[in-house]
């Protein structure tokens, strides 16, 4: 892992990496959670940011009376996924906030989906994102969260050594 | 789902590709000219695949599903590997090579669906 070039190389990516301005330490320069295993990380958050807005997109057009309920947790999840994309590869101590923010919302939802869409298969009888905890997508949904808290757990530091300036 | 040649040759496409790219992320090489040749492939295809559905469906071969469904994962999919390049090489380091690998994995869950919906089978 190459954490080093972090101070050299991360200026040019396109971030408002100006919000947390001159408060972090070199080691919290831009875009610290999009580097390394954070890259494939946002990356597969994109792919399902991607997925789920136009799966959302398709199923409110087509067939949102079949199951309005599924179908708009389709469309809340498909904004999670948009957010934590946007907030994970962004830098300062806002956007680790809202990153945490995200990725716990994420958990939370996909574990109240999944468990209601076992228990109760009536009240979702269409495949959302997060029925049976994401079985129709591999269960990354589920992977997924747990791998973004992981991730900002790991990059904790950051937002302390911000918090004390 | 018909198993038809473009199905057989974009998965094996999608999965040299990706395997590359995996192989090329476990000896901690940063994006090189072969794993980024190994996710041009996969765009290559996508714009064969991209051709030949404009002529199929000129041609007056039926699709079964929803058409503009149909096109919408084919745009779609020729996005992926342009902006799963343009993530990976801000950073050179292995893990942009498994950024590169996730695209073949992506584009061939999409082929699948593709392929679903020209066929005709029922969505998930």
């Amino acid at each position: 892992m190459n954490r080093h070039d972090a101070t050299g190389e991360a200026a040019h990516t396109s971030d408002g990496a100006g919000v947390a301005g001159g408060t972090q330490e070199p080691g919290a320069s831009a875009g610290t959670l999009s580097r390394g295993p954070g890259r494939l990380l946002i990356a597969v958050y994109g792919v399902f940011a991607l997925a789920a807005t136009a799966r959302a997109a398709f199923q409110l057009a087509t067939k949102f009376d079949e199951a309005p309920l599924a179908y708009v947790l389709t469309a809340v999840a498909a904004l999670v996924y948009v957010f934590a994309t946007v907030s994970l590869s962004r830098s300062g101590v806002r956007w680790y906030r809202y990153s945490l923010a995200a990725v716990s919302l994420e958990l939370i939802g996909v574990l109240t989906v999944g468990t209601l869409s076992v228990v109760d298969p009536v009240l979702f009888p269409a495949d959302t994102v997060w029925s049976v905890y994401g079985r129709g997508y591999g269960f990354v949904p589920l992977i997924l969260p747990v791998l973004g808290l992981w991730w900002l757990y790991r990059h904790r530091a950051v937002t302390a050594a911000n918090r004390r300036t | 789902m018909v198993v038809d040649g473009f199905f057989i040759a974009g998965t094996v496409v999608c999965l040299l590709s990706t395997l590359i790219c995996i192989g090329a992320a476990v000896i901690r090489q940063p994006p090189n000219d072969v794993t980024i040749l190994a996710v041009a492939a996969v765009e290559l295809f996508l714009l064969v695949y991209l051709v030949a559905g404009i002529f199929r469906q000129a041609g007056g071969e039926p699709v079964t599903g929803e058409v503009w469904e149909f096109w919408g994962y084919l745009l779609t999919a020729l996005m992926i590997p342009v902006g799963a390049f343009w993530w990976a090489i801000l950073e050179r380091s292995q893990w942009s090579n498994l950024v590169l690998g996730a695209v073949g994995v992506t584009i061939f869950v999409m082929l699948y669906r593709m392929e679903q919906i020209w066929d005709g089978a029922v969505p998930a």
